[in-house]
């Protein structure tokens, strides 16, 4: 209550200190001013430049606007005959058909998804001194795409991305769009090298969920609640306690790869079944259950392989090593461990049919750990095994064992490799076996000698220090490592034999098998990195069973930590609750989904014209409010608040979609027109804040490569999957892998992607790109900078893939009747002039194409949009 | 009293908050005026990756040969921590001598006999401390004065604050150990949220072409000298015609600009890698010839270059990132240390003396350090585990009262009685290059983002 009290005392302070500040005030849909415009974009823009004494300027011409508007909607420029049809039409509504015809494309998704990827710093490397790779980002990226071009409602655009798991009944596949939270750097060596419980690893999780909140709130609120870490917020209406509350709202989930569904169908199934394996321990009296899993059984067990022992008639060792056998039949080695060591086990069997044999390798109380082996830890190694019948050998098909040291498998005993084998490290201490299969069935008879030769030549005495051998005919001699020995004891044994205990611990693995069948007959779930509760823990880094403690943290410091927070979001957003009403008991996604609808919500002012101003920001290189990720009182004002207004609410009216939005900006008369100078226009509004021309853009760098390769013919459209890796790597010193690109063969086809599915490597990005001002991912970036330097010039001219480009554009051109004006119709949207014309040929002429088309690519035109 | 308010919207209306400083944002401007008389031009800084241990280099603790192999008890309740360690830790003396030296009688172990010939230039920073105590944060908080990534750094703050002073060369250059990348990779150098042309660039000593695409790839056979100069004079007059239709957009003028200073820069940078000018005594004083210390010679030379041809800031790395080869020493410091201090102790030695004699000291500010030290008690049997409360830092040069200690650690160099942060010496950096720390501030994302953050002091008593 008292905490209540504070925080409305808090919102109170700044509500009644002053005006509301205008991105805080109710969203009202403003009246359309009185004007010559059919759209409103340009009834709202025309009348604030009438009240300046400025005007519209002159529409761009037909060529200009083509080339913008490709660029803008799938960041590609037309061909020269698309061009020619656009020109040549005389259809009223050609500009809509165009439009219409962009934002149907599969490459408009990929043009818009790459901006989105800006403002949430994707990549796909954990940043950090640790930076290693996300085999599993790619499928947030691919889910990215895939939204935008199907035009999914901005509500659940925003949903999918901060509780997607959640929602997955209603928006299918949404677990993969929680790539969203996951996708900042991660501090590996604190999170996986620091124990849990110390300060180092708090601070470290305290930071994780700093920038997941930050990235939620920057990206769909525009807001900067970041700064309220340490204290409140001192320009807007952010409280400590609104900070941690965000924090408690992440406080169960971590960043790692987690397994999802596509299908909804499968996703249901999966989890019904999942949700099967609760009640598993409630099932197991049930009587219906213990009469499947006893028919279940009984199959089983005439499956069992019946095993005979080996009558042992000779065991020699090829270091000389002596041996006892035991009462079980067993061998146990003495004396000093050799270095390395072969054994020859022969002996004969009442059995008529052979089909496979088993190797026992026990523990001894005489062997170092107990056993099994005779290395320091108990370990050994297994190089190869041959099998002998009477002298001849039997091939062996295949082996299983019931333990297996990674990259030690038991196939490595048969492999004919003497240097590599089958281990059993860390599972030393414990018995295991192994079973040898036959090719085919071998006859034979009790005057048969079967002789096994187990050759441990790895060294440092890893050794079999006691082992069993046994013989079988069976059909199935490996039908028992597929079940716990336990279970297969309890098959064994006869009905009467069965305890209650028996029974039930019977029907539980029957339970578990008919299970993981089901699951088994589903499609291959995908991966994706995001966030999550439940993953394979890693070192220290490790799940949270329930939400972890979050404090308020007095000052943000970890050593004083106040009261413990509750999972909310901000109280100054009018007409919303700030503490979510969440059960006590529910699980950490419900934290999640409650942030997830309470920024969704119709009435969260600050969303709806969040989001309308990003996308303006890129229709005109500059936003309506030019800070797009803070809309707060340090942000700047906006130069058209009632047209963001109109626009919100309509956005929002059209059931948030963006494509409608896109549309609506790019028809405009605004949008349309040109970029020439007007110096009367200049002196009143220098930096074209009241938009009385269009901004002239330069190309960014994701456009300048695909756009090079489309003049090329070599651009490679293919959709999805993992991302194109246009660098060399290879082992790095420590984590992070050494890459280089400038050695990367400039004609690989990884570079023929679009840029969209360009591998981005946090700290190792790739030179072109930087030089181009792509941004670094460990930020995030809701605008780009455009510089011009002296490193970039020597970029665009030197850079390998720019330079063998230019030379596969020449190839593509040679052929044309003018290969030169065609290069000006495909790299500028016009034919050359007579005088540019002239130089370019004569240039041709004394040192070629390719020379020529280095040039083009350098020069302004074609790296601007105008 | 102004309210912080006021300041930082004054700051913030005029002018992305760094008032009339922010001068390097077009390309192709010159020196600025800065806030105040600058004391140094340019800045040197030697950085060595991995922790070096302070109390086997320039902090003796003689009480831990008294302790030695005890379990470490600071006797105030404290809690004792070690990030890659487990607890149990036993006091560990340094298997060092320490001797005086100089007329300052500083205190310097037999590792560095080089630099401790030149400690009467030298001022020490004995508490420096890190509010981490692993690398990659560390490093980060080095250089960017923050603990995650995505900050500019130090030298990409002197780019955007200062500008250039030659247009024919970059005005930050780094020089990682061609070994390898430090800890954080490139991320050490990045201009984060500045303008790109501020990050360090990378010069690659060993590689033909030790800037990034300083000169087209050499399997471009139809780039010749005659099609390189024909071309770049037809790109010109190309982009001079389409600057000339839009005379108010500065950035086309600045493109045609940005083609001269690369050719420019094609044409001087060959030049600075040459050392086949300098003299025989010159080489021998630095090592060059010496298999040891070779390639730290060769970068400082060329680091002594690139400042004389106007160069702003370099930074020349020793160490690469990853468990060994580098200051982090845990395995066995008696081994491990002598390895590196010979590969840099007399280039850096060296070029104090270098730059001294060539006058350039008075107006050169030469930094060494490192990301933190390391801890008084052993891990395994003879390595120390990182240790962020205290480290050593030295400055030389301009500004600089030579010959003296700051700051003081404990008895056992495990933490500092007054801390110095990073935030003091980027202020004190700052400062005698003629900036105040608490005006070059950047807006992003809702922040007005220093190279301090909300800290710093100027260390005045190590001023002159």
């Amino acid at each position: 209550m008292l905490r209540w009290i504070s925080s409305f005392l808090f919102f109170l302070s700044f509500s009644l200190a002053e005006e509301t500040h205008w991105s805080l005030r109710p969203l009202e849909k403003p009246p359309i001013p009185k004007s010559a415009y059919s759209n409103p974009i340009d009834a709202f823009i025309s009348q604030q430049l009438k009240n300046a004494k400025l005007s519209f300027s002159d529409p761009a011409d037909k060529r200009a606007w083509i080339r913008r508007v490709y660029y803008d909607l799938i960041g590609l420029p037309p061909s020269p005959a698309e061009i020619n049809n656009y020109l040549n039409t005389d259809q009223p509504n050609a500009e809509e058909l165009l439009v219409d015809k962009l934002l149907a494309s599969p490459r408009h998704g990929e043009r818009w998804a790459r901006h989105w990827m800006d403002v949430v710093r994707y990549a796909e490397t954990h940043g950090h001194d640790e930076d290693a790779i996300r085999e599993n980002a790619w499928p947030y990226r691919d889910w990215l795409i895939g939204a935008l071009n199907n035009d999914m409602p901005y509500a659940d655009f925003v949903r999918a991305q901060v509780a997607g798991d959640m929602i997955i009944a209603e928006v299918p596949g949404a677990t993969a769009a929680t790539g969203f939270l996951a996708c900042g750097p991660w501090d590996s060596s604190s999170q996986m090298g620091i124990s849990d419980g110390t300060i180092d690893k708090k601070i470290a999780q305290y930071l994780d969920r700093d920038d997941m909140l930050s990235a939620t709130m920057s990206t769909f609120t525009s807001t900067t609640v970041h700064c309220a870490r340490c204290h409140d917020h001192k320009f807007d209406p952010v409280s400590l306690e609104d900070y941690y509350s965000l924090q408690a709202v992440f406080a169960g989930v971590d960043k790692a790869d987690r397994l999802f569904d596509i299908e909804p169908e499968t996703s249901i199934k999966r989890s019904k079944l999942l949700a099967e394996q609760r009640n598993f321990e409630k099932q197991i009296n049930d009587p219906k259950i213990a009469k499947e899993a006893s028919s279940w059984a009984r199959k089983l067990q005439q499956n069992l392989p019946i095993w005979d022992p080996l009558n042992l008639k000779e065991i020699i060792s090829s270091a000389d090593t002596p041996h006892t056998v035991l009462p079980d039949n067993s061998i146990l080695f003495r004396g000093d461990a050799p270095e390395k060591d072969t054994y020859g086990i022969s002996g004969t069997t009442k059995l008529n049919k052979l089909t496979a044999i088993k190797v026992e390798v026990l523990t001894d109380p005489s062997l170092p750990m107990n056993g099994p082996g005779r290395a320091p830890n108990g370990n050994l190694h297994l190089s190869e095994i041959q099998v002998k019948i009477d002298d001849t050998p039997a091939p062996i098909e295949r082996a299983s064992a019931d333990f297996n040291q990674t990259d030690w498998e038991i196939n490595k005993a048969i492999d004919g490799k003497k240097e590599t084998a089958w281990g059993i490290h860390p599972q030393e201490g414990k018995s295991h076996h192994s079973v040898f299969i036959f090719k085919e069935p071998i006859s034979i008879s009790k005057l048969t000698t079967i002789k096994i030769t187990l050759d441990q030549v790895h060294g440092g005495s890893h050794l079999i220090g006691r082992l069993r051998v046994d013989l079988t005919g069976s059909k199935y001699p490996d039908a028992e490592l597929k079940i716990p020995e336990k279970i297969a004891k309890i098959i064994r044994a006869s009905k009467d034999e069965q305890s209650p205990e028996h029974k039930g611990a019977l029907a539980l693995h029957y339970l578990r098998t008919k299970n993981s069948e089901n699951l088994a007959t589903l499609p291959d779930p995908g991966k994706v990195f995001a966030v999550t509760s439940n993953f394979t823990a890693i070192g220290n880094f490790k799940p949270a069973i329930k939400p972890r403690e979050v404090h308020i943290l007095e000052r943000g410091n970890i050593h004083s930590p106040k009261e413990i927070a509750t999972p909310g979001a901000l109280s100054c957003v009018p007409d919303l609750q700030s503490r979510f009403q969440i059960p006590k008991e529910s699980n950490e996604g419900t934290r999640r989904l409650a942030l997830a609808d309470w920024l969704a919500d119709k009435n969260n002012v600050l969303t709806w014209r969040s989001i309308v101003n990003r996308v303006w920001h890129y229709h005109f290189g500059r936003g309506i409010v030019s800070t797009p990720n803070d809309f707060g009182k340090m942000g700047t004002a906006p130069t058209h608040p009632n047209l963001l207004d109109w626009l919100a609410v309509e956005f929002r009216n059209q059931g948030g979609s963006l494509k409608w939005l896109h549309k609506k900006i790019v028809l405009s008369e605004t949008y349309r027109q040109s970029t020439n100078d007007r110096p009367e226009c200049q002196s009143i509004d220098t930096e074209n804040k009241l938009l009385w021309r269009m901004n002239r853009q330069r190309l960014d760098a994701e456009s300048i490569h695909d756009t090079v390769l489309s003049l090329s013919g070599m651009l490679d459209l293919t959709m999805g999957g993992p991302s194109a890796r246009q660098f060399t790597s290879k082992k790095g010193i420590h984590v992070t892998p050494t890459l280089d690109y400038l050695n990367f063969n400039p004609d690989d086809p990884a570079n023929f992607r679009r840029s969209v599915y360009r591998f981005v490597f946090r700290t190792v990005p790739d030179p072109l790109m930087e030089a181009l001002d792509c941004p670094n991912a460990s930020q995030l970036a809701p605008r780009r900078a455009s510089s011009v330097t002296a490193l970039q010039a020597l970029a665009m001219l030197n850079n390998r893939f720019l330079v063998r480009q230019s030379e596969h554009i020449a190839t593509k051109l040679k052929n044309e009747a003018d290969p030169i004006n065609e290069l000006f119709l495909r790299a500028y949207g016009r034919p050359g002039t007579a005088s540019e014309i002239m130089a370019f040929t004569k240039y041709k002429d004394e040192h070629g194409l390719a020379n020529a088309c280095r040039i083009i690519i350098n020069s302004s035109e074609f790296l601007y949009i105008q | 009293m102004r309210s912080p308010i006021n300041r930082r919207e004054f700051l913030l209306r005029s002018g992305g908050g760094f008032g009339g400083l922010a001068m390097s944002q077009v390309l192709g401007s010159e020196r600025s005026t800065p806030h105040h008389a600058p004391k140094a031009k340019r800045v040197i800084q030697l950085f060595m990756n991995g922790g070096v241990s302070q109390m086997d280099t320039f902090d003796p603790k003689p009480k831990l040969k008294e302790l030695n192999g005890q379990t470490f008890d600071p006797g105030t309740g404290e809690l004792v921590e070690s990030v890659t360690n487990s607890p149990g830790f036993k006091v560990l003396a340094s298997p060092f001598e320490f001797k005086q030296h100089g007329q300052s009688g500083r205190w310097v172990s037999n590792v560095f006999p080089h630099m401790a010939k030149i400690v009467d230039e030298l001022t020490f920073l004995t508490s420096m401390t890190s509010k981490t105590n692993v690398h990659g944060l560390g490093s980060y908080m080095q250089n960017t004065g923050f603990t995650l990534p995505g900050f500019p750094c130090m030298g990409a703050w002197i780019s955007y604050g200062l500008g250039n002073i030659t247009k024919d060369l970059p005005e930050f250059v780094v020089m990682p150990d061609p070994k390898g990348l430090p800890y954080n990779n490139l991320g050490n150098f990045t201009a984060g949220f500045l303008p790109a042309k501020h990050q360090g660039t990378v010069i690659n000593v060993k590689s033909n072409s030790p800037i990034n695409y300083l000169f087209p790839p050499q399997e471009a056979k139809q780039i010749t000298k005659q099609s390189e100069s024909d071309g770049l004079e037809l790109l010109r007059s190309l982009n001079q015609k389409y600057a000339e239709k839009f005379p108010s957009d500065s950035q086309l003028e600045a493109r045609i600009k940005s083609y001269e200073l690369a050719a420019r820069m094609q044409l001087s940078a060959p030049h600075i890698f040459d050392l086949s000018g300098e003299t025989q005594a010159t080489k021998k004083l630095y090592g060059l010839e010496e298999d040891k210390t070779a390639d730290f010679a060769r970068r400082c030379i060329i680091g002594r270059r690139m400042l004389e041809s106007g160069v702003r800031f370099v930074q020349i790395w020793s160490g690469a990132g990853g468990p060994t080869n580098n200051w982090d020493n845990h395995a066995n410091i008696s081994t491990e240390l002598p390895k590196m201090t010979r590969q840099v102790d007399q280039p850096i030695a060296a070029l104090v003396r270098d730059l001294k004699s060539r006058g350039m000291l008075e107006d050169t500010l030469v930094i060494w350090t490192t990301e933190f030290g390391r801890m008084p008690f052993s891990q395994g049997q003879a390595g120390r585990d990182h240790n962020g409360g205290t480290f050593v830092t030295w400055l030389a040069g301009a500004g600089i009262k030579p010959g003296i200690a700051h700051g003081q650690s404990d008895e056992w160099a495990w933490k500092a009685q007054k801390e110095i942060w990073c935030y003091d010496l980027h202020a004190t950096i700052l400062h005698l290059l003629g900036i105040d720390h608490e005006k070059l501030s950047v807006r992003h994302n809702g922040i007005n983002r220093r190279l301090t953050d909300v800290h710093g002091h100027v260390i005045n008593e190590i001023l002159i």
